[in-house]
């Protein structure tokens, strides 16, 4: 293996903070989750690449698991994101302030 | 070389795209970009040596997350969204300098926290035991002074069991009885390329010449619908392993397999087909073809099943023949072990989930049913069956429309309850109820 363990560690962080970058900046509900989707990614390429360092399979299982919840987690969220903006004509998250229906 | 340039260059697009997922105006670009990332991401699991993750990646998150992500956003018409001034005025100075303190301290982290790069395999060898040595009758086995099997005959072997990495001193003690008869120390290593890393200690010889033999396994899967054949000899003379041909075995199309394999050797075989049938092979003298010491004879106990790892022991049998001391014959055991799945395979993947991770596993099943039905619940409007009196006023209020549009005139009076006494209550009208 040429490429060291810790490019592929680095890589996942770099991408890790753009995705946490994406949730703190961005307005838009949607893109807020997509930013979400680019954090989990960056997680399970970390796990990948220790799973790869260490030799066994467990980090490939989790990376597994994550997609799957990552799958019910955009469900739920899109179906959400529909919910509000039925009441509230926006999904702006800055006019979402309010815990009303 | 090639490896760091294609990482560098496939990192880099993940970042830029990345990159642009967040500063781009129109959310459907940010969609499209995500998805480069994604792909990017897959590349280099398949660079990681996983890919079923990588397929799986293109699968779920390319094709079914981001196509829900597109639909949703065409569906709201959320493509641009007005900027309006934000409540909070250094909020993206706060973040810029959060994000990078925070790169700067896993950087940090990651470089000299010393990731150890040799990564020892920390799943200890296997090791077992095959007993073939003449004279010695039933045998307990000892590794590192604890009892590891009891009376294990000739020609059987113990099961494969973990043991420590380095020294291992295997001991044969006659069984039940205390003092050793074979006593050996080995050393076990621990190659990190391996996913397994396996062991067979051979006792053979006869009598007093009994000693024991290290024979590092081969685990890894073979090539597809292929088997792993080695042959041990633990018999006393060099031997050849000979294929006599199918049918009629004649001198002529013999093929002599192994050639003169000295004792405490072992030869391991080209791969072998599945299902092959070891009928006409036979064990000869080493440089003799006449004389067979062993034909394999037998077609179930000498199949050839596929992805094993399957090990040969030729051994030396004692029958009695009405001297004292009897005779000698050749003895063949095939001991077959199954073979761990390729780094990264489906199938090793599928073997965790259905054995370490099955109580995980169903979790998360339930967990993706109970989201199913959570987005129907909160996607679905209304109660699921619109009242009686609802139904009925929207069939009608069409039906006094079309009327009024042919008479000239509202045909029904604005009062809310009554309905329209020209019209027959039991109209059923197939129209659609719904918004």
């Amino acid at each position: 293996m040429s490429v060291q363990i810790e490019a592929y560690v680095i890589l996942s962080a770099v991408l890790f903070i753009l995705g946490a970058m994406g949730v703190l900046l961005r307005r838009n509900a949607i893109l807020v989750f997509m930013s979400v989707e680019l954090m989990l990614n960056a997680a399970n390429l970390a796990l990948v690449a220790f799973a790869r360092q260490w030799n066994q399979m467990d980090g490939h299982i989790f990376v597994f698991f994550v997609m799957t919840v990552a799958a019910a987690e955009v469900a739920i969220g899109l179906a959400l994101i529909v919910a509000i903006f039925r009441t509230k004509q926006s999904i702006n998250l800055d006019e979402l302030h309010q815990l009303e229906g | 070389m090639t490896e760091l340039v294609l990482f560098l260059v496939v990192g880099g697009v993940a970042i830029v795209a990345a990159a642009l997922m967040l500063l781009s105006e129109n959310a459907v670009y940010s969609a499209l970009w995500l998805i480069v990332n994604f792909a990017c991401v897959a590349l280099l699991y398949v660079m990681l040596d996983a890919p079923f993750l990588a397929m799986t990646q293109i699968a779920v998150y390319a094709g079914a997350i981001m196509v829900l992500f597109l639909f949703v956003i065409m569906l709201l018409g959320a493509e641009r969204m007005v900027s309006q001034a934000r409540q909070f005025r250094w909020l993206t100075p706060t973040v810029l300098l959060l994000a990078a303190a925070f790169l700067v301290l896993t950087s940090v982290a990651i470089i000299q926290g010393q990731i150890d790069l040799q990564g020892p395999s920390t799943r200890p060898p296997l090791l077992r035991v095959v007993h073939a040595a003449t004279d010695a009758g039933p045998v307990d086995v000892y590794v590192n002074g604890e009892l590891a099997a009891e009376g294990v005959r000739f020609g059987a072997a113990t099961e494969f069991a973990a043991a420590p990495l380095g020294e291992a001193t295997v001991a044969l003690h006659a069984a039940g009885s205390p003092t050793p008869l074979l006593t050996s120390t080995f050393t076990l290593e621990s190659d990190a390329a391996k996913t397994l890393n396996a062991y067979t200690v051979i006792a053979y010889g006869v009598g007093a010449n009994a000693t024991l033999a290290l024979l590092p396994d081969d685990l890894e899967t073979p090539e597809r619908r292929t088997a792993r054949v080695t042959v041990f000899n633990a018999f006393s003379r060099p031997i050849d392993l000979v294929d006599f041909g199918v049918e009629n075995p004649t001198v002529q199309d013999e093929r002599i397999l192994i050639e003169g394999l000295a004792p405490g050797e072992a030869f391991t075989l080209p791969p072998v087909p599945e299902n092959t049938d070891l009928r006409p092979y036979a064990f000869t003298e080493a440089g003799s073809l006449i004389n067979v010491l062993f034909r394999l004879n037998n077609p179930e106990l000498y199949r050839i099943v596929r992805e094993q790892s399957q090990l040969m022991v030729v051994m030396e049998e004692r029958i009695a023949d009405g001297t004292a001391t009897g005779s000698t014959r050749a003895f063949t055991a095939l001991l077959d072990s199954r073979t761990a799945p390729r780094f990264g395979s489906p199938q090793g993947i599928g073997e965790l989930l259905f054995t370490r991770y099955m109580l995980p596993l169903q979790m998360v099943a339930v967990l993706l049913l109970a989201a199913m039905i959570g987005v129907i619940v909160l996607t679905h409007k209304d109660d699921f069956t619109p009242r009686r009196r609802d139904v009925r006023r929207r069939v009608i209020k069409p039906l006094t429309r079309v009327l009024s549009a042919q008479i000239g005139h509202d045909v029904l009076q604005p009062e809310p309850t009554g309905g329209a006494p020209e019209l027959p209550r039991e109209t059923e009208q197939p129209e659609p109820v719904g918004d």
